[in-house]
């Protein structure tokens, strides 16, 4: 008994220092953000909370324009960001998929190097890239012939540039998901193929997709969750502009909390600002359970 | 059995490998543009012209580590990353091997509500009131809350080192009791050895993840500069109010903070890439 005791409190003194950074740092402001849902509140400068019910809520879904278009905009990053990077990770690990490559190693360290980047930094580094006068892609684009410089960061393309630059960081993660995926796929399905003389597109389709259907369903969730909460490039790149062009819901939350830029005003409203991320947190978990049942649904079809 | 080389499947192949070379351009650019663009005057910058530096302008990093004050933040930056991943290491180790190999009342809940915050963010408004909680015992603006909050609540790891353990044969274990080891001992000199590997993967990620951090620190830090890291007061720079002109320290400062990693990274890439899948595509 004195044993068990003795036992139970060095799995506990084991725990502890991970338990402590879990409840303080994960479980404690969820709950604190709750609690402010029911609230207006502005902090300690405004006065005290004022309780308000629904409130928050009805303002939300009623008299918001602004969440409605960051709940677009976070769609159409999250769409455009997974629509392009997916596609383009099973491409290139296809193509780097082959045994006896030479160089393949490098080929797929050279993909997945912006892995490692700071996405803050190397959206500074975009930023003068991308730069309507000075930047280098539009001097490119002039060399080859544009007429006019492409105002990359302005209100008609900056979801067009975050969504590349969000590519352009994701693209070597998920190759290597798929590269993962595709060492499973077993040799003697494909030679067995040969045999029945399909072409390269029909290994594809009959072969390599539907073997790899439970790690393709693993990917697409991973990079639907990420796509959504991606916010740092946003915030270097654009600041959620030029006029909530890219303002996203994580962003939208975050701003009646902190500044996004030095310059710009927060009138800080935490109230509501918990509200908005609890919602768009929810959101997240409901498309989430959306592509895990119709994912599901499709499987069932086969 | 060959497959047949008909002009096809050389066009595609060609066709695929052109595709793969743009990849790799568009890749890699940003990198080198940031790598050589540190070594150009602000004028070749701005105005364009060739990809390499005319006259190399070393006096860029002299300029950032001196009027910037980057040297101080080179130093928060190896500080605090070095620190989170020692904190890391220990915290997931720790919990994944008890979760892996102990019971405990709770144990089933505990390791579900693991799992059930991997999904559930609500984004970096989380620090406020972190932020708030240690401002009330004045233990905000400190190097050691600051490390703290950056190792955040490690649950990836933990699951992580909790499969890797679970992975190793338990007669181990049971053979270490027989010797009269006591479960931190069992710990020590059985498991922590023979985990090495993972727990390479957990500090390797860890450490970059707090080199490159933007949010966290730059909320953490926000009144008291002192404590800034490289990331941060790079991407500050561009809110200076000479920014326009400085482009050339912009990009000096932006290569000091890639550096580190990229050549981190020439060494463990292949850690990095393993320690990735090991992760993900198992679950």
């Amino acid at each position: 008994m004195n044993k068990k005791v003795s036992e139970r409190l060095q799995i506990f003194a084991m725990l502890a220092p991970n338990l402590v950074l879990f409840f303080f740092l994960s479980i404690y402001p969820v709950v604190w953000c709750f609690r402010y849902i029911f609230f207006q509140y502005g902090g300690l400068a405004s006065g005290d909370p004022i309780y308000i019910g629904l409130g928050n809520f009805k303002r939300l879904f009623t008299n918001d324009p602004v969440f409605i278009i960051a709940l677009k905009n976070t769609f159409i990053y999250a769409i455009g960001k997974v629509g392009g990077v997916l596609p383009l990770a099973f491409f290139s690990a296809m193509m780097l998929n082959r045994k006896n490559l030479k160089g393949s190693g490098f080929l797929r360290a050279t993909l997945f190097m912006p892995t490692i980047m700071s996405a803050a930094v190397m959206g500074l580094v975009f930023y003068l890239l991308f730069n309507v006068y000075n930047g280098e892609v539009n001097k490119y684009l002039l060399l080859l012939g544009m007429k006019t410089p492409v105002n990359w960061l302005g209100t008609k393309n900056a979801m067009l540039t975050v969504i590349i630059i969000g590519i352009w960081g994701g693209l070597g993660n998920y190759m290597i998901y798929f590269l993962a995926g595709l060492q499973g796929v077993p040799q003697e399905l494909y030679e067995s193929a040969d045999l029945d003389g399909v072409n390269a597109i029909q290994r594809i389709w009959y072969v390599t997709l539907p073997m790899l259907g439970p790690v393709l369903k693993m990917i697409m969730m991973l990079a639907i969750v990420i796509a959504f909460q991606d916010i740092t490039t946003i915030m270097v790149l654009t600041e959620g502009g030029p006029v909530n062009a890219t303002m996203t819901l994580f962003l939208y939350a975050y701003q009646f909390f902190f500044p996004i830029s030095p310059g710009s005003v927060v009138t800080t409203q935490f109230g509501y600002g918990a509200t908005v991320s609890l919602v768009s947190s929810v959101i997240v978990g409901i498309v989430t359970i959306i592509y895990l049942v119709v994912s599901r649904k499709l499987d069932n079809l086969y | 059995m060959k497959r047949r080389h008909s002009f096809f499947s050389i066009f595609f192949n060609v066709l695929g490998w052109l595709i793969i070379g743009v990849l790799i351009l568009f890749t890699v650019y940003p990198v080198i543009y940031a790598l050589l663009g540190s070594l150009k005057t602000n004028a070749e910058l701005t105005l364009g012209g060739a990809i390499f530096p005319k006259d190399p302008q070393w006096k860029n990093y002299v300029k950032a580590f001196i009027d910037s004050n980057f040297i101080t933040y080179s130093k928060n930056s190896l500080l605090i990353s070095l620190g989170t991943m020692i904190v890391a290491c220990f915290t997931s180790s720790l919990t994944g091997y008890i979760f892996a190999r102990h019971e405990f009342p709770g144990k089933r809940l505990l390791i579900s509500l693991y799992g059930a915050m991997m999904f559930v963010s609500i984004g970096s408004v989380a620090l406020y009131p972190i932020k708030l909680f240690l401002q009330k015992f004045s233990l905000d603006n400190t190097l050691l809350a600051l490390i703290l909050v950056l190792t955040g609540s490690q649950i990836t790891n933990v699951f992580l080192v909790m499969g890797f353990v679970k992975g190793i044969p338990k007669e181990l274990d049971e053979a270490a009791i027989l010797d009269g080891c006591n479960i931190f001992s069992i710990y020590y000199r059985i498991i922590l050895p023979l985990i090495r590997p993972i727990v390479g993967v957990v500090a390797l990620f860890t450490f970059r993840n707090t080199w490159n951090d933007y949010i966290t620190t730059l909320i953490m830090t926000m009144s008291n500069k002192s404590l800034t890291t490289l990331t941060v007061a790079v991407v500050q720079l561009k809110y200076s109010v000479f920014a326009a002109a400085e482009w050339h320290i912009m990009l000096a400062g932006a290569s000091l903070a890639i550096i580190p990693v990229l050549l981190l990274y020439v060494f463990t890439n292949k850690q990095f890439i393993s320690g990735l899948t090991a992760g993900a595509v198992k679950g």
